[in-house]
């Protein structure tokens, strides 16, 4: 433990001096700032909604949260990609490997590092928002708020870990920081772009969605109006048609979803709508790009109902941390110190 | 002396098909500095990693200061420290930062890890350099840090892997003195792995000749080079005032001598026994000046080099 401690401290003093950490850190804390007062444009324009759309509320562009979804992967990964090949290729490893500590306590200690960078990443980012719009909106968070921010909050360090993890895994799994840092961008494109596009591929192929087919000509517009409808039981075949359309569409996306949900960039989505008390997160054609942007922030969600509709977002999110952490570290123990790294 | 500080039996590691340390049987004494000779790709790094439990024997057993080297790994770790080939360091870090936090993973406690920190520094010449980065550091510098890295845990055996690579002759005297006066004054054991003959022939008193896995000898430099030399013909450069064929055939003539090259102005007599009597009384018959007459001496490199190929 004493070995773990000290791997940690050095490493977590390391992150937090690296020029990485504090471009990062100063990006972030731009973009928060900037979606802070977007957030607190947006509650000053829709009065009913409470302080914690500061985080989900977006006049402009991108709110807070799907910031995160879609810059969090990088700033997990970047904390992770090069965790143990770096120390292999320099040579530092050896010489670390070869001091009385047990093996584990490296990745342990790397691990709890970068967590706890990612950790003050978060809380000081999310106080920072919140020291942000207080003064503008002139009100603060409610006590239901202060515990959504808190329970957004870790939930965040959650998705940034494993994000982190995954870079450790790549990290010890492969020889060179090059080939890491590739696979680390590829698995990003592949869970924040192409598993939208191949989910929606997926769908339209088991279930397409058919336009309502109209008898063309009479009685049918193309601006879509149903109200100059002609006599006769015209009427009755459009309603059938809509519902199977309806239909359709709930298929479609129950495919599509259950697809996406696969990406945990599209599982912190779902979760986070829930916990900021967002209805409906992630249901719908809505990729992660545009998920939360946009949609009215209502508070129809009660915390607890919607903490119950997202834990398995929630722990699926955190089984994929223990996973990629838990294969790391298998790996790191066998790793074998050859001549030359 | 009499203690034994590494003990191999039979260790072995297999990299695939490639046997890279065959059944390697190894002792090395207390308080000796023990060379571990061979070429690139011989199972000397392997071997080093073996003993400091980087790396897992494929079959066999060793002790390094009496703990097992799998079982007791951890044991082994507090008393042996090793400069690996190519060691890195933290480059972002300074020297003593880098020194404090091998002596923190070695549970040094502060005050003790702070003095044995200063002092090392400036044993190896760093003080002046002590709050740099070590990325500004050259080749040399790093290579001494190495060294305090290897010392700060104050341990009874000390593995150094290709020590002076890529050193300057400056730095390598450097290192090979400081090795040498770290074991006199802490009677250190000091088990230095090279691919360099003369380099070890400097530092070391006893050495293993490891060729493809496999210990082919281990003795005294002077017992070793003995043995490969006996049985070896010499070898008599001279340079003369002027030659001529005749000279040369009455000297191939003489009883002993098998051969005479003509190289660069210089004569080469090759001769099975001592005959350098005889040949220089030939030359001084034909009128002619000895400007100059030495054997030719083998260097153990190139006697150890023939000692390969015959094996090969």
């Amino acid at each position: 433990m004493a070995g773990t401690m000290t791997v940690c401290q050095k490493e977590l003093a390391d992150h937090i001096g690296s020029k990485r950490y504090i471009v990062l850190f100063a990006l972030i804390i731009v973009l928060s700032t900037l979606s802070a007062y977007q957030g607190a444009e947006y509650i000053r324009n829709n009065p009913q909604a409470g302080f914690i759309a500061i985080f989900s509320g977006a006049q402009f562009g991108f709110s807070f949260a799907s910031l995160m979804v879609f810059f969090g992967p990088i700033i997990g990964l970047a904390l992770g990609f090069d965790t143990i090949n770096k120390e292999r290729t320099s040579g530092s490893l050896s010489v670390l490997l070869s001091q009385p500590i047990y093996r584990d306590s490296v990745i342990n200690g790397k691990f709890l590092a970068g967590t706890a960078a990612l950790s003050l990443l978060t809380v000081s980012t999310t106080g920072i928002m919140c020291g942000v719009a207080i003064p503008v909106l002139g009100f603060g968070p409610a006590l239901e708020d202060v515990s959504r921010i808190a329970l957004f909050t870790l939930l965040t360090v959650l998705y940034l870990a494993f994000w982190m993890a995954l870079g450790l895994l790549y990290s010890t799994a492969t020889k060179k920081t090059t080939t890491s840092i590739l696979m680390s961008v590829s698995t990003w494109l592949v869970f924040s772009i192409v598993i939208t596009i191949v989910a929606s591929l997926v769908a339209n192929t088991i279930a397409p969605v058919q336009m309502p087919r109209m008898p063309t000509g009479e009685g049918f517009t193309p601006g879509g109006g149903f109200n100059q409808t002609t006599p006769g039981g015209f009427n009755r075949t459009q309603i059938e048609g809509t519902q199977e359309y309806r239909e359709q569409i709930v298929r479609y996306s129950t495919i599509q979803t259950n697809i996406q949900r696969i990406s945990p960039a599209y599982l912190y989505n779902e979760a986070s709508s829930s916990i900021l008390g967002i209805i409906g997160g992630g249901f719908g054609f809505i990729g992660q790009q545009g998920g939360l942007q946009g949609r009215t922030p209502f508070r129809a969600l009660e915390l607890t109902q919607g903490l119950m509709g997202t834990w398995p977002q929630i722990t699926a999110i955190a089984v994929y941390l223990v996973v990629c952490f838990a294969a790391s570290y298998m790996l790191f123990l066998r790793l074998e110190i050859r001549p030359g790294g | 002396m009499s203690q034994l500080m590494i003990q191999t039996q039979e260790l072995t590691k297999h990299y695939g098909d490639v046997k890279a340390v065959d059944h390697l049987d190894l002792t090395v004494h207390e308080g000796e500095i023990f060379g571990f000779l061979g070429p690139n790709g011989a199972g000397k790094t392997t071997t080093l990693l073996m003993l400091m439990g980087l790396t897992m024997p494929t079959s066999g057993t060793a002790t390094v200061g009496g703990y097992d080297i799998i079982e007791d790994s951890r044991e082994v770790r507090k008393i042996a420290g090793m400069l690996p080939e190519g060691a890195g360091y933290y480059e972002d870090l300074t020297a003593r930062q880098n020194l404090n936090y091998i002596g923190q993973l070695n549970d040094i406690q502060i005050a003790e890890r702070e003095k044995r920190t200063e002092e090392l520094l400036e044993a190896v010449g760093l003080a002046k350099w002590a709050d740099t980065k070590v990325e500004k550091f050259s080749r040399g510098m790093k290579q001494r840090l190495g060294i305090a890295e290897v010392v700060i845990k104050k341990p009874k055996i000390a593995f150094f892997d290709e020590p002076t690579i890529g050193l300057d002759p400056q730095g390598t005297k450097e290192v090979r003195d400081m090795m040498i006066r770290l074991n006199k004054e802490q009677d250190l054991t000091i088990f230095v792995s090279s691919h360099l003959l003369h380099e070890v022939q400097q530092t070391c008193r006893r050495v293993g000749f490891i060729r493809r896995g496999k210990l082919v000898a281990a003795d005294t430099i002077e017992n070793l080079s003995n043995k490969l030399a006996s049985g070896e013909k010499m070898t008599i450069e001279f340079e003369l005032s002027k030659t001529s064929p005749d000279l040369i055939r009455e000297i191939q003539a003489i009883n002993g001598v098998t051969s005479v090259d003509q190289e660069n102005g210089k004569l080469y007599v090759h001769m099975e026994q001592d005959r350098s009597k005889e040949v220089s009384e030939t030359i001084t018959k034909h009128d002619t000046t000895i400007l100059m007459m030495k054997p030719k001496e083998y260097s153990l490199e190139e006697v150890f080099l023939r000692y390969y190929e015959e094996e090969d």
